[in-house]
């Protein structure tokens, strides 16, 4: 994926920030090594960058080179499975194949791609300049990447990947069972990536919470924003669950601890318990993002309001807050007991519920709307379609006795693919291309965009709906062959012919990228709103100036964005008030003062995995390690606030208080609260309307 | 050993439920016209067909809710289809919010369906979760004062099943009543009637009692045709139970996933009519014959076996008196005692037989010449102190596979042709 600097796109290298003043002076500093770096140009500037939507860009770039890694892995398994008694994969290696395929997508794929939405969107959707800690964020992205690499390197230096599946049931992962490093590359590595997901889970927590714009009310924030909101509230509290459970996993391995050791008298069943109370939460981790997505794309493509907001928002609390009564439904047959099996089946019988009010207020949405068949809606719309599928085969699995024979089997891999990748990817593929001018200020091409959703679309079906069949006819999961004789021959030649054309698809995006952003010299530029949407984020110029809003706007209802370019006539009949571009801000505001970049977080997060090398090869690596994470802390604290010029700057500066008629503090052009307590600023007081 | 009036493979598809169209098309896509040994739809038992007999009917449901989403999603997107370009600038649809009326429904009547599911779930859950207080008479030979003396005891129909690295043990307990209690940890378990590995025998018509516990990892026992699956956890007795309708041989296979040779851990239910039952336990418990021609190749493969296989494998009639387990990670090997009366070996991977009844030495040459190139497992190039899981290369010699091989082919009885034809799944 080509990803151009939006620094060196378009007229604004006149840029709204000026903080080219604060560059000059900063031979003066006197605090030396920590004075804060004013970001410039190229590399340096991402690496030190706490800016949000460049934040959301390097999660979206990193996660899609892991979709290629995961990808490639999907590939090998299907090569090794399209034929009985397949030779492409020894059995070691398909384990471990199949462990990082699904470690490397859940982890490194869709929640980092999800992560890159989150922070790109949630501080625009609510009317914010950034997120609260811009600084956390940064460490969020650079501490789950080292993690991401931690991970991926047991491949090189670990003598090959984890080995006991992304579930990795002890005693299974235990030294005995898996000698090689792979697991504990698995658990530390997993440690490393929690570490930023919680963190980043705290910062946009408290965004949502605290930095919304006036009048942006929690109930006029977009659906997207909710369903965001409601994700980061499953990680922050799932994430502590597996952290422990990985942690234990850590010391059964490194330091002969026992707590999964049954020789030692230990319930196997513990890191069941631990894993799926973590594991089921993280399914609508993923899930929760691509309903988002398809919430705010189906209303704009139907030129009609998203159907009872309501609801639709507190379905999917209700699935937030569901999903924590549902874990045991990953162990129907494990041993635990006929009453325990009877209740979670109920509890996970009546999520559904939920979830079917979102599919039906979708249809609700369309239905009668006059609705534009682009690219973003298409995914959207397949999202819907093919997420009911995994929905029901859900159901079906959720009564405990039809699960003694599906569980296991690739009924389950055809059900959590039809979830996961019908409903989270393809969702946040309509993603891509909804909100790909926002972003980077070029449209996708349509038609590319077309060839790529419908061969998506076609490969995911034979790839994965086989997979029920298979499942059904007793193809066993996570098997590295099969027996000729079984009937397994045909739909597991098709399903790989179909992941084959997944990766085409792929491929088709990675083109459509690249030669969309060549043609868009010759195109006229999207504009702020190209797809006449309704949110807050598509009022500023796209791609969105670093500051994002000239003016922090003033909030009066759900879609403020749309209201302000439509209105009622007499007849209850839509006129349209102002076009987009009138309604839009222009980007034009100067000298907004925003955080300061920071180079500490990215010490910190270089330091993580060198603790990781420490704990599995020789301790004395944590030495170092420990150094920078402490001389990271030490030196994010002490580093001054912010750049001094740039505070005198703002309070110099008397842009934007003229033209509009609320309060002041909260529309002046002041920094999102930076995560310290000294902030020119606070952040409480830019929340005037509150 | 007689009784086989059918086996799986050769059964027609039939069935008898009024959802036949529908369960029909279901068995096309399945390919039950050709093997599918471990389809799901294909119940040979009541606990099985109890389970279709839930699922299908939700099947049909989801369906039919499947149908009208996508079909609701088809229609809008003809009706309600405009340009996509953006200029399009025709008049807006009725911008409607919200229906509370419509959306409460929505919510209440797939509540619902789930409450109708739900009490459905509950009715088999509690069914296939019941044993059947059922006992039947068993013809034993114990030791008495003078010899051997033939005595009759009630038999609870009970196996306990012991998973590991990465093939099932299966062990009878005849003459003495054995419930979980009495088991003590799994890497100890009490010396039992009845040992075998890889292929369970049951009695047809009788619900079999299973206790399930595993030596080293999890595993899961599943046998598709006659009851899903229970997992097979290391310090942990699950209770699950089995029966067969009909004689056969009903395939199973390992489903947690157990490490390296997971695929390659299957196992095969042999149910048979309760007279061959009663003939198959009288053969079982007789200890093997040792050769005794000291030229013969039989007479050769014991030697080798004593050098070589005996501190990990029992024959029940050799080496029974010094055995004391396998040095292996799981304290276990397969007991050997009745090897060539399995129609399977190495984890019920390899067919011991040839279709036309000749013994498959080919295979049998190939596992005891390197076992990891035919099965992978962890026993060759260990670390200093580590215990091997799975068969060794014991580095034999050509002659030796072959004499131990006219060993193993002593060890029967054999099966009978029927069995054996069975167990063919190509």
């Amino acid at each position: 994926m080509t990803i151009t600097e939006p620094t060196t796109e378009g007229p604004k290298t006149e840029g709204p920030l000026e903080l080219e003043s604060g560059r000059e002076a900063l031979a003066e500093r006197p605090l030396g090594v920590l004075t804060r770096p004013q970001g410039g140009r190229g590399w340096r500037d991402w690496l030190s960058t706490v800016d949000h939507k460049k934040i959301g860009i390097m999660y979206g770039v990193s996660a899609m080179v892991f979709f290629v890694v995961g990808g490639i892995e999907a590939l090998l398994i299907r090569l090794q499975l399209a034929v009985p008694n397949g030779g492409v994969l020894s059995a070691d290696v398909y384990n471990q194949v199949f462990t990082m395929h699904g470690v490397t997508m859940v982890f490194l794929f869709i929640m980092p791609l999800a992560a890159a939405f989150a922070n790109y969107l949630i501080p625009l959707q609510i009317g914010a300049r950034d997120v609260a800690f811009p600084r956390l964020n940064a460490l969020s992205y650079w501490v789950w990447l080292s993690g991401a690499i931690f991970l991926n390197s047991s491949w090189i230096v670990g003598g090959g990947g984890a080995d006991c599946g992304w579930f990795c049931y002890s005693p299974n992962s235990g030294v005995t069972f898996s000698p090689s490093h792979g697991v504990d590359f698995y658990a530390i590595g997993l440690l490393i990536a929690g570490i930023a997901s919680l963190v980043s889970a705290i910062n946009l927590i408290v965004t949502c919470l605290n930095m919304r714009a006036p009048g942006m009310d929690l109930f006029r924030m977009p659906v997207m924003t909710w369903m965001l909101l409601i994700t980061q509230f499953l990680l922050l509290f799932a994430l502590p669950v597996i952290t422990v459970a990985l942690f234990l996993l850590m010391f059964d391995r490194l330091f002969d601890a026992s707590f999964f050791n049954p020789d030692a008298g230990a319930d196997p069943l513990l890191w069941q318990h631990l894993f799926w109370i973590f594991g089921h939460p993280e399914v609508y981790i993923i899930i929760l993002p691509a309903f988002g997505v398809v919430s705010e794309v189906i209303p704009t493509f139907s030129r009609k309001p998203i159907f009872g907001y309501t609801f639709m928002v507190f379905s999917g609390i209700a699935i937030g807050f569901m999903g924590w009564g549902v874990w045991a439904h990953h162990m129907f047959v494990s041993g635990i007991g006929p009453i325990s099996v009877a209740a979670f089946s109920l509890s996970t019988m009546f999520i559904a519920v939920p979830t079917g009010v979102k599919v039906l207020n979708w249809l609700a949405t369309m239905w009668g709307g006059q609705i534009r068949f682009t690219t973003a809606m298409l995914f959207a719309v397949g999202t819907v379609a093919m997420f009911t599928i995994g929905g029901l085969s859900g159901v079906t699995h959720a009564l405990a006795p039809a699960d003694t024979q599906q569980t296991d089997t690739y009924y389950i891999v055809a059900h959590f693919h039809y979830v996961i990748f019908g409903g989270g990817v393809l969702g946040l593929m309509g993603g891509l291309y909804y909100w790909w001018p926002k972003i980077f200020g070029y449209m996708l091409n349509e038609r590319r965009g077309k060839i790529n959703f419908w061969l998506m679309l076609i490969g995911f079906n034979l790839t994965f709906g086989p997979m029920h069949i298979l499942g059904l006819q007793g193809m066993s999961r996570r098997i590295d062959t099969y027996s000729s004789g079984f009937g397994f021959e045909f739909w597991n030649m098709v399903a790989t012919i179909g992941s084959f054309i997944i990766a085409v698809s792929v491929v088709v995006l990675f083109h459509n990228i690249w030669k969309s952003k060549r043609e868009a010299a010759d195109l006229p530029p999207p504009g702020p709103d190209p797809w006449d949407a309704r949110s807050l984020e598509w009022m500023v110029p796209s791609p969105v100036p670093e500051h994002n809003f000239d003016e922090v706007p003033t909030v009066e209802g759900l879609d403020e964005w749309w209201h302000r370019k439509y209105s009622f006539d007499d007849d209850g009949r839509v006129v349209q008030i102002a076009t987009a571009e009138e309604a839009a801000q222009d980007g034009s505001a100067k000298g907004v003062h925003l955080p300061a970049p920071s180079f500490w977080p990215l010490v910190l997060a270089v330091g993580l995995p060198l603790i990781g090398y420490g704990l599995i090869f020789n301790l004395w690596l944590c030495v170092p390690g420990g150094l920078l994470v402490g001389m990271g802390i030490f030196a994010w604290a002490l580093e001054p606030v912010d750049d001094p010029d740039a505070t005198h700057d703002h309070h110099d500066d008397d842009h934007g208080d003229d033209d509009d008629d609320h309060d002041d503090t909260a529309s002046a052009p002041v920094a999102p609260g930076d995560d310290t307590a000294s902030a020119p600023v606070a952040p409480g007081e830019q929340q005037g309307g509150e | 050993m007689s009784g086989f009036i059918r086996t799986v493979s050769s059964r027609p598809c039939s069935r008898r439920r009024p959802e036949g169209l529908i369960l029909g098309l279901a068995l096309v896509l399945t390919g039950c016209a050709a093997d599918a040994e471990l389809d799901t739809f294909q119940d040979q038992s009541e606990t099985a067909r109890q389970i279709n007999d839930l699922a299908i009917p939700v099947f049909i449901v989801a369906g039919v809710v499947l149908v009208l989403v996508c079909g609701a999603i088809l229609w809008m997107s003809v009706k309600n289809r405009v340009p996509a370009d953006d200029d399009y600038e025709g008049e807006f649809p009725t911008q409607v919010s919200h229906n509370n009326r419509l959306e409460i429904g929505w919510t209440l009547g797939p509540f619902v369906i789930m409450v109708v599911i739900a009490v459905a779930t509950l009715v088999t859950h509690l069914a296939i979760n019941s044993t059947e207080a059922n006992a039947i008479e068993i013809q034993v030979e114990v030791d008495g004062e003078d010899g051997k003396e033939g005595k009759v005891v009630t038999w609870e129909p009970r196996v306990v099943v012991v998973g590991q690295q990465w093939w099932w043990e299966y062990r009878y307990y005849l003459t003495k009543d054995i419930t979980t209690d009495d088991l003590g940890d799994p890497w100890n378990l009490p010396e039992a009637d009845i040992v075998t590995a890889g292929q369970m025998v049951i009695p047809t018509g009788e619900e079999v009692e299973l206790i399930i516990t595993s030596r080293d990892v999890i595993h899961s026992h599943w046998i598709p045709a006659l009851n899903g699956k229970k997992d097979a956890v290391p310090g942990l007795y699950t209770p699950w139970k089995i029966e067969a309708d009909e004689p056969g041989v009903y395939f199973g296979q390992c489903t947690e996933f157990c490490g390296l040779s997971h695929s390659r851990m299957r196992m095969q239910a042999v149910a048979v009519t309760p007279s061959a039952f009663q003939e198959w336990i009288h053969a079982q418990m007789t200890p093997a014959t040792m050769p005794t021609d000291e030229n013969s190749a039989e007479y050769r493969g014991m030697q080798v076996f004593s050098n070589f296989c005996a501190s990990c494998h029992l024959i029940n009639g050799l080496n029974d008196s010094d055995y004391n387990g396998a040095e292996t990670v799981s304290g276990s090997a397969p007991d050997l005692t009745h090897f060539a009366g399995r129609t399977t070996f190495a984890g019920g991977v390899f067919n011991t037989y040839n279709p036309d009844g000749s013994l498959n030495d080919d295979d049998l040459a190939a596992w005891i010449r390197n076992p990891d190139d035919v099965k992978e497992n962890y026993a060759d190039d260990l670390p200093e102190g580590a215990l091997p899981r799975g068969m060794p290369d014991m580095g034999l010699s050509e002659r030796q596979i072959d004499d131990v091989i006219a060993l193993l082919a002593t060890l029967g009885p054999r099966p009978t042709a029927a069995q054996i034809l069975a167990t063919e799944v190509e």
